[in-house]
């Protein structure tokens, strides 16, 4: 019979938070099936599988994409930095200690693509405002309704960050 | 969405000879694979075989000259093109085209080249049912759909940059086979969205869409952009109005105001453009050019609340780009 | 044992709102009940603005949905839904699926949930298969070693339909020759998180009804006398849409099928409702099935019990034997799994000049596809006292998924039609709305004090002095303020246990069987454990999520925090006064003069003299401390009991007010300011309050401006089930929000606490519509407020077709 759904495995490698790792995938695999079913990082979430809600986004040579529009094999050779990789051992992240302190979070689905989009911000630009934090997470979708709190969390991570690096300079 | 074999164009040469083998039928050519893959979760297209066009150094680069205008190559990401200084200088309506569109992440990866030639966000097209039951599409439920040129279909162009490409007068260059390049008018590139064709452009299957050239706009020339949503967050447009105006002593010597999401291709609002020509531009005038602009709508039952919006769009636009 | 056959003490307590008027007052109490708490401003962890207990694994993706659940050997699931709006199902072939490689299992579904049932199954009784009544309705799915596998087989199993003609919208099912949904009258059973409909009312064609009154009790008075007695009258038709839930994670279960056990995971607001539908419909004992729910991604209303998707993830289980998983996709989603039924109200309100409410009639119609319970909430009833009141509703039934409770069910559709009108009232007669309130809100109960509490701080905060008068700004875009009242019951879940665990290191557990759909419920339990144990929130691990332990509240309703707080502060009472027994002789004290404080023990009056918790813990020397303790009845009882669901005579609520900007030209309204006033009862984590406030208020905003399911009416397709075109407020939506909760002591239990979920976003829609009026000098009777509404309302002329009384 035609079996046209048995997969002719290819092999992907790729870095995984700091991690070299080589997996066979379907070729038509998605980025986030292959971190979640491959190698078990659940912390990347679907929300609505098609790049509206950005709950599966991940750092992909540090820049945000959503996962699950991703073909795997354009993250070949590549590094991808997902929200397990976000805090150094016990040590969180400035946006997730933020996000912990002002509650930037209900029942918590979206909140790892939402870290994932505000720490790219914070690092990208501390001096970030208001509105630059409405515009990185313009592409989330929070139905819990966090934002005002991701808006406070956010801010507040950025403060932090600009004052580790007044103290690194000084 | 079935599995498929993954090739590796090495060179815009190897890619065309990829699309034109014979056993080409059910190939499909990727660039940053947004709307690939969305048509294949969708059950709209089932390709045996992707060409992976992404590794393909020649489709890369942002060239910008004052002599020559601005060449994008297909690869060019949305967030290049929405962070490039010299497009953000040269072409305002285009960068501002590029931030309105999409989501971060998207603009991250989505190429200029894939954006143009995506098929339409229809929701009708974008269901598997409709494409076995063509018959059964209610016309009347387009209330995001086409309010000019519709008498066949309500579909509209799903790209936002295009808009503000074909008012900077846009070119696309091909390469087909044995080498053979075109190019051809961004505006007679695209073609109306249509469920029986496999795409919205006269792209042929077996040529890559190389690079975009964007003549160099004249002197004392300003520009402005508008995406009208519903939502400021990302949001498909209800309508969106690119216009480029050359002025003189005050007085607008060219015009172009061009509109998409509301017929199938963007559209050249030619007598608006006509009556700004010679003249000076007040509210007054603006708004004169809105008016004109939708005498001739032909809207359905559900989107007539788009002509006011687009009448609304196009005087405010104006207005921008003159100051 | 329920509060009347306790034996009881009289007290005397402080009661009411703390700021306000806090005042004494005698009460009767069950005997035995810990001593009433101080105002919050006298606790050290109740009451505080403590950071979420689960918050650290929420932000590092630690955190395990049951969308994450990955098990050796587990397969997955995909439904095969029908293609059609209305059909017979001639046959199924699932031959090729079964063939297809990698395919373990198929089931077709014999029996839908979750819809309306014939109440004389006869009438199909012969049927080989389930009527399909709506595209998109779960008919059979299939197990598959991957999800692609599985995909691919569910495409290849062939459905043969007879089609039967279809309706999809609420007006033609109305019609008297509109295809008919139901071949008979049906009844709809309510979930544990609400819904359903009034048995045994009439049925024609597609109408259902009427419903006569409801929660806030049956009709009053004559309508035709109050609205003679009135001097204005007001006619009015209200329209709202349809709404679907769109939690980020969908519902979903994983099954795992074995011969002594069968165990579920569940994205789900109910872990019992779970175990109890499963035990149901697979005839299993109930202690043979245990339900796991560590995390749920937002439910609103809409995950209760196991739905067909569940049932469907059973049976592939068994047949398998193997754990399987089906979770929905984002289509599956939105057109299977429940909504937020549409409204039409026909609203006629009597009043005296000087604002007295003489009459209210309402008819309403409203349809929740092919489940019933489409009603528009009880606020007719129960917000002001109005002396005459009809008040019928019709649900109509159309070939469109079924509703389900979703966030304050029926009373969001209800207030934006009665607050609305009320506002149109104070215009005709020429009242400030806010002292129109103040006229009419007179009811004994808490939370009209609270009301008239909230709307004074509320008209503070959003500078309600300075409203303008109608369509004051002369350009395209006019700003307007507005203002609107929320109401929901105060709910208790009767069932509720909670087990406080003191063990022999000093480590101290909370424990029962509740679960969290993002609310906090594991840090108001362990802050409130904490309190009565003098220790610090972080002490305490509470522990829910688990059918197997003690009995928990379901979360709907906004009764979690009212239900589990008194039983966890017994527990702890009970468990600090048997620690108190033994370490008293350690403390030279006697057991009734210890206290905990500050992690410390020792005698009141004595802290030098005392130990750290630990310590004394160590001292007495025990292995642990067990103690439970119930949730008792509010002491003065309830208005009604629906199983576990009792309601008090008191209620919950608040004012909000909304500063809103409308563009004229391009219909585009932007909220700009949202001033949300709530009670809670006594507040015990004002952190996470206000996160649900934000929440409520966000999703009334998304109610009011954007969401709305397009149904394709030529076949039944929701044509935008997805999160690009069912359009929700995005991060560039948010409007600043300004949170105030006050501090009510009601007195009824032994923490005071009471919900908030549901009351957030009761008022959004109509202060925003009331803005709306004052911003443009025109109403919006009709959500969502899109361009296409917008504009339209702008162009209508006010037709509102008042009577002047007879």
């Amino acid at each position: 019979m035609d079996d046209s759904t048995a997969a002719e495995p290819v092999s992907l490698a790729l870095t995984v938070n700091g991690r070299p790792c080589t997996v066979r995938i379907d070729p038509a695999a998605t980025l986030v099936e292959v971190l979640r079913d491959e190698l078990h990082l659940t912390g990347t979430k679907v929300g609505c599988d098609r790049g509206a809600c950005s709950a599966c986004t991940v750092w992909l040579d540090g820049e945000v994409v959503a996962s699950c529009m991703t073909f795997a094999l354009d993250a070949r050779g590549k590094s991808v930095t997902t929200i397990e990789g976000l805090a150094q051992g016990d040590r969180l992240h400035p946006v997730q200690q933020a996000f912990v302190e002002h509650d930037a979070m209900q029942c918590g689905f979206c909140t790892p693509g939402m870290v994932m989009s505000c720490a790219h911000l914070v690092e990208r630009n501390p001096d970030c405002t208001l509105d630059d934090v409405r515009g990185a997470i313009g592409g989330h979708l929070c139905r819990c309704g966090a934002y005002p709190n991701i808006f406070k969390a956010t801010l507040a991570a950025a403060t932090t960050l600009r004052q580790r690096k007044q103290g690194d300079s000084a | 969405m079935n599995t498929v074999q993954w090739i590796d164009a090495r060179s815009v040469e190897e890619a065309v000879a990829l699309l034109s083998a014979p056993a080409a039928n059910g190939t499909i050519a990727k660039a940053g694979g947004l709307d690939v893959l969305d048509l294949m979760k969708e059950g709209i297209v089932t390709p045996a075989r992707i060409v992976n066009l992404q590794r393909i150094d020649a489709l890369r680069g942002v060239q910008f000259s004052d002599a020559s205008g601005l060449r994008l190559g297909a690869l060019t990401t949305l967030a290049e093109i929405a962070n490039d200084a010299s497009i953000r200088r040269h072409y305002p309506a285009l960068a501002a085209a590029a931030v309105h569109a999409a989501t971060p992440q998207v603009r991250n990866a989505a190429t200029i080249g894939g954006n143009l030639l995506q098929r339409p966000r229809c929701w009708y097209f974008r269901n598997e049912l409709f494409h076995a039951a063509r018959n059964e599409i209610g016309r009347e439920q387009a209330q995001y759909g086409a309010i000019f040129d519709n008498a066949t279909s309500t579909m509209v162009h799903a790209s936002t940059p295009v808009t503000a490409l074909v008012a900077y007068d846009a070119r696309v260059h091909v390469v087909g086979k044995q080498g053979k390049s075109r190019t051809i008018a961004l505006s007679d590139f695209l073609l109306p969205p249509d469920f029986d064709r496999d795409r919205d452009t006269t792209l042929a299957g077996d040529e890559v869409l190389t690079h975009v050239s964007v003549p160099p706009v004249a002197a004392q020339t300003t520009a402005a952009y508008h995406k009208q949503t519903e939502r400021d967050s990302y949001d498909w447009p209800i309508c969106d109005v690119a216009v480029v105006l050359t002025t003189g002593d005050r007085k607008v010597d060219a015009a172009k105001i061009v509109v998409g999401a509301v017929a199938p291709v963007p559209r050249r609002m030619t007598a608006s453009e006509k009556l700004l020509l010679g003249r000076e531009i007040d509210e007054q005038l603006a708004a004169e050019a809105g008016r004109l602009a939708v005498r001739d709508a032909t809207p359905t039952a559900k989107n007539s609340y788009k002509v006011p919006v687009l009448e609304a769009v196009i005087r405010r636009t104006i207005m921008a780009a003159i100051r | 044992m329920s509060a009347s056959e306790d034996p009881r003490e009289g007290r005397t307590i402080l009661t009411g709102i703390v700021g306000d008027a806090l005042q004494s007052a005698t009460r009767s109490i069950p005997a035995g009940e810990p001593p009433e708490l101080p105002p919050n401003s006298e606790l050290r962890v109740i009451g505080k603005r403590v950071n979420r207990v689960d918050a650290v694994p929420k932000v590092t993706g630690q955190a395990r949905y049951t969308f994450d659940v990955q098990l050796p050997g587990m397969l997955y699931g995909r439904i095969v839904s029908s293609t059609v709006p209305h059909a017979r199902i001639k046959s199924i072939d699932t031959s090729a699926a079964q063939a297809h490689p990698g395919v373990r299992a198929v089931h077709i579904l014999d029996r839908i949930v979750g819809i309306a049932q014939l109440r004389d199954p006869a009438a199909e009784a012969n049927e080989r298969y389930p009527l399909v009544r709506y595209h998109g309705q779960p008919i059979a799915a299939v197990a598959a070693t991957s999800m692609r596998a599985a995909k691919a087989a569910a495409k290849l199993v062939k459905i043969e339909y007879e089609r039967l003609p279809h309706v999809t919208s609420l007006e033609a099912a109305m019609q008297q020759d509109a295809p008919v949904v139901f071949p008979g009258p049906t009844e709809q059973a309510a979930t544990a998180g609400g819904g359903g409909a009034a048995p045994g009312l009439p049925q024609e064609g597609n109408l259902r009804g009427p419903a006569r009154g409801g929660l806030g009790g049956g009709p009053r008075g004559d309508v035709q006398q109050g609205f003679a007695q009135a001097e204005r009258l007001l006619t009015r038709e209200y329209r709202t849409q349809v709404q679907t839930h769109t939690p980020m994670e969908t519902h979903g279960l994983v099954a795992d099928w074995r011969d002594d056990e069968l165990t579920l995971y569940a994205s789900t607001q109910f872990v019992l409702s779970v175990r109890d539908e499963a035990a149901d419909i697979f005839q299993l004992p109930k202690e043979k099935i245990r339900v796991i729910s560590e995390f749920t991604g937002g439910g609103f209303g809409a995950k209760f019990g196991i739905g067909n998707y569940g049932s469907l993830a059973i049976h592939l289980s068994r047949k398998a034997r193997a754990p399987v998983r089906v979770v929905l996709d984002r289509r599956e989603e939105h057109v299977s799994v429940g909504n937020r039924p549409s409204s039409i109200q026909r609203v006629k309100l009597g009043a005296q000049r000087d604002g007295t409410l003489t009459a209210l009639q309402v008819e309403s119609y409203g349809t929740g596809g092919v489940a019933a319970g489409a009603g528009v909430g009880f606020c007719q009833s129960t917000m002001y006292p109005i002396p005459n009141l009809l008040t019928e509703h019709y649900d109509v039934f159309t070939d469109a998924g079924p509703c389900a409770a979703f966030r304050a069910p029926g009373q969001v559709q209800g207030i934006f039609a009665l607050e609305q009108a009320l506002d149109e009232l104070a215009v005709e007669l020429d009242v400030d709305p806010l002292a129109l309130r103040e006229k009419i809100d007179t009811n004994d109960t808490d939370d009209a004090r609270a009301r008239r509490v909230e709307r004074r701080i509320g008209a503070e905060r959003a500078g309600w002095s300075q409203r303008r008068p109608p369509a004051a700004d002369p350009g395209p875009v006019k700003r307007g303020l507005g203002m609107a009242q929320s109401q929901w019951a105060y709910i208790v879940h009767g069932t509720t246990t909670c087990e406080v665990r003191i063990r022999g290191d000093g480590s101290v557990a909370a424990i029962t069987g509740a679960q969290d759909i993002g609310t906090g419920t594991r840090t108001i339990m362990a802050q409130t454990v904490a309190e009565e144990l003098g220790l610090q929130t972080e002490d305490v691990e509470a522990r829910i999520g688990d059918s197997r332990y003690p009995a928990g509240p379901a979360a709907g309703g906004s009764r979690v925090t009212s239900s589990i707080t008194p039983a966890a502060r017994n527990a702890a009472y009970a468990a600090a006064r048997d620690l108190a027994a033994r370490v008293a002789p350690a403390l030279e004290a006697k057991a009734e003069e210890i206290v905990f404080q500050d992690g410390r023990v020792f005698a009141r009056g004595r802290p030098e003299r005392g130990l750290t918790f630990k310590e004394a813990v160590r001292q007495a020397s025990f292995d642990e401390i067990v103690q439970r303790a119930d949730r008792r009845e509010d002491y003065d009882g309830y208005r009604a009991k629906l199983g576990d669901l009792h309601i008090s005579k008191q209620g919950i609520g608040g004012v909000q007010f909304a500063q809103i900007a409308v563009d004229t030209e391009t219909g585009v309204v932007k909220v700009e300011r949202i001033v949300a006033v709530h009670d809670c009862g006594r507040p015990i984590n004002p952190k996470l309050i206000e996160s649900q406030i934000y929440g409520g208020v966000i999703q009334g905003v998304s109610y009011a401006l954007y969401e709305e399911r397009h149904l394709d009416p030529g076949t039944g397709v929701q044509l935008n089930a997805n999160i690009d075109q069912y359009k929700i407020v995005g991060s560039r939506e948010t409007p600043d929000i300004d949170v105030h909760i006050i501090e009510q002591l009601g007195r009824q239990s032994s923490t005071d606490a009471r919900g908030v979920a549901e009351p957030a976003n009761v008022a959004t829609a109509a202060a925003i519509a009331n803005a709306f009026y004052n911003a443009t000098g025109k109403r919006i009777r009709t959500l969502p407020m899109t361009p296409a509404n917008v504009l339209a309302a702008l162009r209508a002329a006010d037709a509102a077709d008042d009577e002047e009384p007879a």
